[in-house]
């Protein structure tokens, strides 16, 4: 540390400049070996933007507030009782329970397909491997919200909608992708598992990369199929991944609001409001932020027990 | 690999074809599937007014016209949006590694008590969708007179984004050997020029993916910006885009204009920077 040496004329000046810089730089060494300087700046952020809204909404979710009134008191359990009670909460439920499902499960089957078909593209050196990857890929970085858009665009119930016009020129009739609410529920299903598909292609792909080629090896030598080989090998092997990948997939989901919002708004109806809108909603249009709360905090127990399970396997497995 | 003379070909040749169509069809799929939808909105907004709701339907238009674009960028705030959400973004991101990188390198190199509950409690927050805590964020953003700013939106990004960032980057810092810390330390630095002129230059990768990831979640981002931006010029362009598209809900060509707009940025930044994507996402995902 040579904070003086430029004006340092003679030697000594010089030595003087280093040991002062010194005592300074010692003064702050204990500082600098205690992990909490380098570490608070970030933890306070955390507690205040993640863990205080986080003990916030449970305190709201006792309460009556509302967007309209300043004023507010204690009400215990019964927003918890009002949306457990409204017939809409259970509408709801199905709603999400049928769209996590099923898109979890489509993501998860088409992210495998996409995922093998890759790993052997690529060992083959098969055209096309690459850009299937990209094409997939950039479904991922496409923003929600633009997303509905664009799947809005292509599900124009007139003829000149164009998958309307790709049924009509096969024969069939026209659909109402958005209008009809099973049609609707259906179809935010096949948006969302092309907005998720990407993500689950790409850990299954780098799980793949993870197995041992030794197994197939010796597999191939004791005469098992393709099929068996996955069956008795890959799977097995992949399980880690696959459940990991699972539990992600099934909170992102969970969570989806803005690729809905410019989709169908949660209509027709609420024929495809899942649990993020119907809580914004309650917030944000009826005003009842107590109710809203006591629903976040529902959804915040199966976001949080869906983490317990992954991060037990994490530890079980990897010993984090 | 199997010839075409007959005599030649053996069953483990014919498997072998047998998987390389089955690989094309699946490319051939997932290309139409996942590419036709970004095309669509890009053919629809390239075509003249006549060619929007014609029957029969021209997939390509017959005739090219960039005229909706001009229409878009003269008439509404579009351009104004691109920038708010570009600023925000750059600066989401300069925050986020001014407090990330120290965190990081501190989860990494340091071992003290409770380290691996706070790590966990992270993950933890990492995994609670901010959809949950968007009302008390509401209610913060009111108390401190942030509503409808671009300093609260930015501020808030920081802190949603904060526990993936810090998994992220501590999974890099791990990456690099000790020995190279203690070195540096030999050789007289001290840890913040160990961390600034030697762990730095190796952990750029990492640095590159989490600012990356993070201008991508700025520039995306929709619950956030829709619930403390009222101000049509102070919207960031996934807002904008879903104004616009209540706004004009029958103009499908400047709609679509809009949503390509908005859209480009992030795919020309993503095909052009495709490793650091696949990198980020496995290491983030898998690890944390």
């Amino acid at each position: 540390m040579s904070l003086e040496a430029e004006t340092g004329t003679d030697e000594t000046r010089w030595a003087v400049g280093v040991n002062r810089a010194r005592t300074a730089l010692g003064r702050f060494k204990w500082l600098q070996d205690h992990p909490l300087t380098w570490i608070l700046p970030a933890l306070s952020i955390l507690l205040l933007f993640r863990l205080y809204p986080l003990i916030e909404v449970f305190r709201m979710s006792f309460t009556d507030m509302s967007l309209l009134e300043r004023t507010y008191s204690y009400v215990g359990f019964a927003q918890y009782v009002d949306v457990l009670t409204a017939p809409g909460f259970w509408t709801m439920a199905r709603v999400t329970a049928i769209f996590v499902a099923v898109s979890v499960i489509a993501q998860l089957v088409l992210g495998m397909i996409l995922a093998l078909a890759i790993d052997y593209g690529v060992k083959e050196h098969i055209y096309g491997s690459v850009s299937t990857r990209v094409a997939v890929l950039s479904a991922w970085v496409i923003p929600g919200i633009v997303i509905g858009i664009i799947w809005q665009l292509m599900m124009i119930e007139a003829p000149y909608g164009v998958l309307n016009y790709f049924l009509t020129q096969m024969g069939f009739g026209i659909v109402s992708w958005l209008s009809d609410p099973q049609m609707a529920l259906f179809s935010v299903i096949a948006a969302n598992t092309w907005r998720g598909t990407a993500f689950s292609m790409i850990m299954l792909y780098a799980g793949l990369q993870q197995v041992p080629r030794q197994l197939y090896a010796a597999a191939k030598i004791d005469g098992a199929s393709t099929f068996q080989r996955f069956r008795h090998v890959t799977l097995p092997q992949m399980k880690p991944v696959i459940f990991i990948n699972l539990v992600l997939i099934t909170i992102y989901t969970l969570n989806t609001f803005d690729m809905i919002i410019s989709l169908t708004g949660g209509g027709p109806g609420r024929a495809t409001q899942v649990l993020a809108l119907f809580m914004y909603f309650k917030g944000f249009q009826s005003f009842n932020l107590g109710e809203a709360a006591a629903i976040a905090v529902l959804m915040l127990i199966v976001n949080v027990g869906m983490t317990l399970i992954y991060m037990r396997y994490l530890i079980d497995e990897e010993g984090v | 690999m199997a010839t075409k003379s007959q005599s030649g070909r053996t069953g483990i040749d014919i498997e072998i074809d047998r998987y390389k169509i089955a690989t094309y069809v699946v490319y051939a799929f997932g290309l139409a599937f996942f590419i036709f939808p970004v095309l669509w909105a890009i053919s629809m907004s390239v075509r003249p007014r006549s060619a929007v709701i014609s029957v029969p339907l021209q997939v390509i238009p017959n005739e090219f016209t960039l005229e909706v674009y001009r229409d878009v960028l003269a008439n509404s705030d579009i351009l104004r949006w691109v920038w708010n959400s570009l600023k925000i973004a750059v600066l989401e991101v300069a925050g986020i590694l001014l407090f990330v990188t120290p965190a990081a390198y501190a989860f990494s190199r340091f071992q003290f008590k409770g380290k691996h509950l706070t790590l966990l409690g992270i993950l933890l927050f990492q995994m609670i969708s901010p959809v949950v805590i968007v009302i008390p964020l509401y209610n913060m953003m009111v108390e401190f007179g942030l509503m409808n700013t671009h300093i609260g939106l930015i501020a808030l990004y920081i802190g949603l984004q904060m526990p993936f960032s810090i998994w992220l980057l501590k999974s890099y810092f791990d990456t690099i050997p000790k020995e190279l810390d203690q070195s540096a330390r030999i050789d007289g630095c001290n840890r913040l020029q160990t961390l600034w002129h030697v762990l730095l230059p190796s952990v750029m990768p990492g640095i590159a993916v989490v600012s990356i990831f993070n201008f991508v979640f700025s520039w995306a981002e929709f619950v956030m910006a829709f619930t403390i931006l009222n101000d049509s010029s102070l919207f960031t362009i996934a807002m904008g885009v879903y104004s616009f598209q209540g706004q004009y809900s029958t103009d499908y060509r400047a709609i679509a204009a809009a949503s390509v707009i908005a859209m480009i940025p992030l795919l020309v930044m993503f095909i052009s920077l495709q490793r650091y994507f696949v990198s980020g996402l496995t290491e983030g995902a898998v690890k944390g």
